[in-house]
């Protein structure tokens, strides 16, 4: 079948961030397309615009020479296109039957067509091999099976196109390598498979070709028979590290150890041990999911902890909520700046008080002058851009808001010992992102300690003192600024 | 002379305008309908009399939107309160300032309650609310035995109706202001009411700045029961009875006048200010439909149609402001050129 996927010069920009610039490769059809990158890389932009839930500034895509001229995820199957995503898009109250034929269910009359559903169903199931009952309500199966099920709806539209992202996430061993069968039996039919996962040895067990993505441009296009393992380690790091970094005013004394934590366990992270010394820049990378959230939400106690312990300047600490936390000079810059980190809805003053409210009081009233005072100086200290305090913070942009939050934790009205920075660069332009960077060393130079979370791997590397890789809820591995290549970071993000 | 365009502009655009442009619209509407009879002094009398019952509940409903949520028990709660203490005055002979802390201890509890389903047992506010609601009704009716019970106590009887200078001005209006007041100034001149405010707005990130937002809606459920209870209370003194149905048919009043006083449902916006002059239009409104003989089994038709329209006023009003963030800097720009 001369069967293949063109996409063309695809370009998509986000407020402060070009998603995919300039994108162009072509998939043929009976080979499957392994898409790899970094986190944010644009892999995740690149499915949603084949599915039609995202639409390209520029560029379009090709299918067997034809520009493809679909503007929604309906269009997209109609144009027989699959995407499968990480999250699934199940309807748990329903049954396994017809959650897979839930586009188009077989009817007898008006009446829904059980038993044939059942038995066409029950064929699916034995192509996957996967022993659930038919009636089953898909809420009650496991991850993996759901996963299953997930992939199955898309395998039964019979797409010629068909794009999993991450498929593997959840599945242990053996379901991956029915996966993986049913996969070839699709690649023999011809079909074209483009297929986005983080695993190293799944890409070069079930891929043909390799195209690389790195901050949102293609950097090659590669056989995967003729590549090694470091060869693509290496081009999805790439060479591109700026003068950023060169430039900035580090801090040269590293202090006593500040926090502590021993054998702490929650849900979602294992036996972790670390130490973070005053003045010191601890980086966290590991991919997305590796558990660096989880972790430093646990820590300042905005999610419960199973067992453990934390200690604060050698003091062993038990905080019952983040208010504990803060009070013990712990601070946390969330991953989710509009939901978690800011009230879009106040004012640039409510914001950055919100966290002192009791030390800007004279008597029982909130005293106006001293609010004005601690705002005016964070605006001042960190050039927030903006016209007045009183300015609602949803309408500035995303560096500003961010400097928002951190002039809120380092205020002269928080005793800040701790700062815990989650992707505090995440969808900031380039000029913002390098001011946020001599904010952070500055905060290591006034002898805080800084936790660093970040997925851009350049980033941790160049900024932090020490990096401390994660993966699948642990620490896997801990690198001195030193010995840090992106290489090691990377396989020890990859590691399980 | 464009700092004063500028600010007069800024006037016309305020919400405050806007409402009290409606104010003034109805009060002419009803006033000519009327010939002339709704701006006579012994009609505004009529209206600030009753104004303490809705007013009262309108305190306690504002507070609750703003922290995003809802109690939709305070009505039956305010009935229930008011039929235990006319039943302990009459049957059991206790002085009225111990009734009165028994009946606002019972109503707290059941705020109390409230706040409990909400915030542990992660009941939407107006489920568990309106749950409670049911419950009080029962009570309310195991004191009385379904019947009414007359209030002689002369104290209490003179709560609602007495009138200062010349039996011209209500108490009752007075303890209503002081009332508006105190709450406008804990809103927003501390610490609590900021925080109110914040956790109306964002609930997540104001956990995350150390705010104890179940404190807070603890705080509120309760205050907004007991103050339940004071209406309750008040309207037995006014119709020198506790009925059956008491303020259960007013059980919306606090809430619409909150909302047609610019406080929304998202949680977050508004003011006392704003839900203050929201209580004139609604009584305002309340006093014509009288005043223009509607059929009073019209009202409570109306009163739900008066509901629906504030809402859509609201959902209005939010759409606005979500719009576009672009559009409205644009819109601002031109503004502070102008």
């Amino acid at each position: 079948m001369p069967n293949y996927v063109e996409f063309n010069k695809i370009s998509k920009g986000f407020p402060g961030v070009q998603a995919l610039d300039d994108v162009s490769f072509r998939v043929q059809g009976g080979r499957i397309c392994a898409l790899m990158g970094e986190n944010g890389a644009g892999k995740s932009t690149m499915l949603k615009i084949l599915s039609g839930d995202y639409q390209a500034d520029e560029g379009t895509i090709i299918i067997d020479g034809m520009p493809a001229s679909y503007h929604s995820p309906h269009g997209a199957l109609k144009a027989s296109i699959s995407v499968i995503y990480q999250e699934r898009q199940l309807v748990p109250g329903l049954s396994v039957m017809e959650n897979i034929f839930i586009e188009d269910l077989p009817k007898k009359g008006i009446r829904i067509d059980k038993a044939a559903l059942r038995k066409m169903t029950q064929h699916i199931l034995d192509e996957f091999e996967l022993d659930v009952n038919p009636s089953e309500p898909v809420g009650r199966l496991s991850v993996a099976h759901q996963q299953m099920i997930e992939i199955m709806k898309a395998y039964r539209r019979d797409s010629e196109i068909i794009a999993f992202d991450e498929p593997t996430a959840p599945l242990s061993e053996s379901e991956i390598n029915t996966l993986f069968k049913v996969i070839r039996r699709l690649k023999e039919a011809g079909k074209v498979i483009i297929y986005v996962s983080h695993r190293m040895s799944e890409i070069f067990q079930i891929s043909d070709d390799i195209v690389v993505l790195k901050d949102g441009k293609l950097v090659c296009e590669l056989n995967a028979d003729e590549t090694t393992e470091q060869e693509l380690i290496t081009a999805m790091v790439g060479r591109d590290i700026g003068d950023t970094y060169a430039e900035l005013c580090r801090n040269e004394n590293i202090g006593e150890v500040m926090l502590e934590v021993r054998n702490l366990e929650t849900d979602d992270v294992h036996d972790i041990n670390l130490e973070v010394r005053a003045g010191e820049i601890v980086g966290f990378a590991g991919l997305i999911g590796a558990g660096r959230t989880e972790l430093a939400r646990a820590i300042f106690a905005a999610d419960p902890i199973s067992s453990g312990e934390i200690f604060l300047n050698g003091q062993k600490v038990n905080f019952k909520s983040p208010k504990d936390a803060i009070a013990a000079g712990m601070a946390l810059c969330p991953e989710d700046r509009k939901e978690q980190g800011l009230v879009l809805d106040r004012t640039i003053n409510n914001n950055i008080t919100s966290a002192v409210l009791e030390k800007v009081k004279t008597g029982l009233f909130l005293d106006k002058k001293k609010e004005r005072k601690l705002s005016h100086a964070a605006v001042e200290k960190y050039s927030i851009k903006t016209p007045s305090i009183e300015k609602k913070v949803v309408e500035l942009s995303g560096g500003n808001q961010q400097k928002v939050i951190l002039g809120r934790w380092t205020s002269e009205a928080m005793v800040t010992k701790v700062l815990i920075l989650d992707e505090p660069t995440k969808g900031i332009d380039v000029g913002a992102k390098a001011e946020i960077y001599q904010a952070i060393c500055d905060f290591a130079k006034a002898g805080l300690a800084v936790i660093f979370i970040s997925s851009e791997l350049t980033e941790v590397i160049n900024l932090a003192d020490r990096i401390i890789v994660m993966a699948q809820g642990r620490i896997t591995g801990s690198l001195s600024r030193q010995e840090a290549t992106e290489e090691k970071v990377l396989k020890l993000a990859m590691h399980h | 002379m464009a700092d004063i365009l500028g600010g007069m502009i800024k006037i016309v655009k305020s919400k405050m305008f806007a409402l009290i442009v409606l104010l003034a619209i109805l009060s002419t509407i009803v006033q000519i309908g009327s010939n002339g009879i709704f701006l006579h002094p012994i009609n505004i009398r009529t209206i600030l009399d009753m104004m303490i019952i809705t007013g009262m509940m309108t305190i306690g409903a504002t507070l609750l939107l703003i922290a995003g949520a809802l109690d939709l028990s305070v009505g039956t709660v305010g009935t229930m309160a008011g039929m235990m203490f006319a039943v302990l005055l009459r049957y059991h002979h206790f002085h009225w300032a111990v009734a009165l802390i028994l009946c606002l201890a019972l109503a707290a509890v059941f705020g109390l309650i409230n706040a409990t389903l909400v915030n542990f047992a992660k009941f939407p506010a107006f489920i568990a609310t309106l749950g409670m609601a049911s419950v009080a009704e029962g009570v309310s009716f195991l004191f009385s035995g379904g019947a009414n019970v007359s209030l002689s106590d002369p104290f209490m009887r003179n709560l609602a109706t007495g009138r200062f200078m010349n039996n011209t001005i209500p108490f009752s209006i007075i303890i209503l202001l002081v009332f508006f007041i105190v709450y406008g100034i804990i809103l927003s001149k501390t610490k609590f009411g900021r925080q109110i405010y914040l956790v109306g707005s964002n609930p997540t990130a104001s956990r995350l700045v150390g705010i104890n937002s179940r404190r807070i809606s603890y705080i509120l459920f309760i205050n907004s029961s007991v103050l339940g209870a004071f209406a309750g209370i008040m309207f037995n003194s006014r119709v020198a009875a506790a009925t059956t149905l008491g303020i259960t048919d007013r059980q919306f009043f606090g809430l619409i006048a909150a909302i047609l006083g610019g406080v929304s449902f998202g949680g977050g916006t508004g003011g006392l200010g704003g839900a203050f002059v929201g209580l004139l239009i609604f009584s305002a409104f309340a006093n014509g439909m009288f005043l223009l003989r509607v059929d009073s089994f019209w009202n409570q038709a109306i009163f739900g149609m008066l509901l629906l329209v504030s809402l859509a006023f609201d959902y209005m009003r939010s759409r606005a402001t979500y719009r576009s963030p672009r559009a409205k800097r644009k819109s601002k720009k031109t503004t502070t050129t102008a």
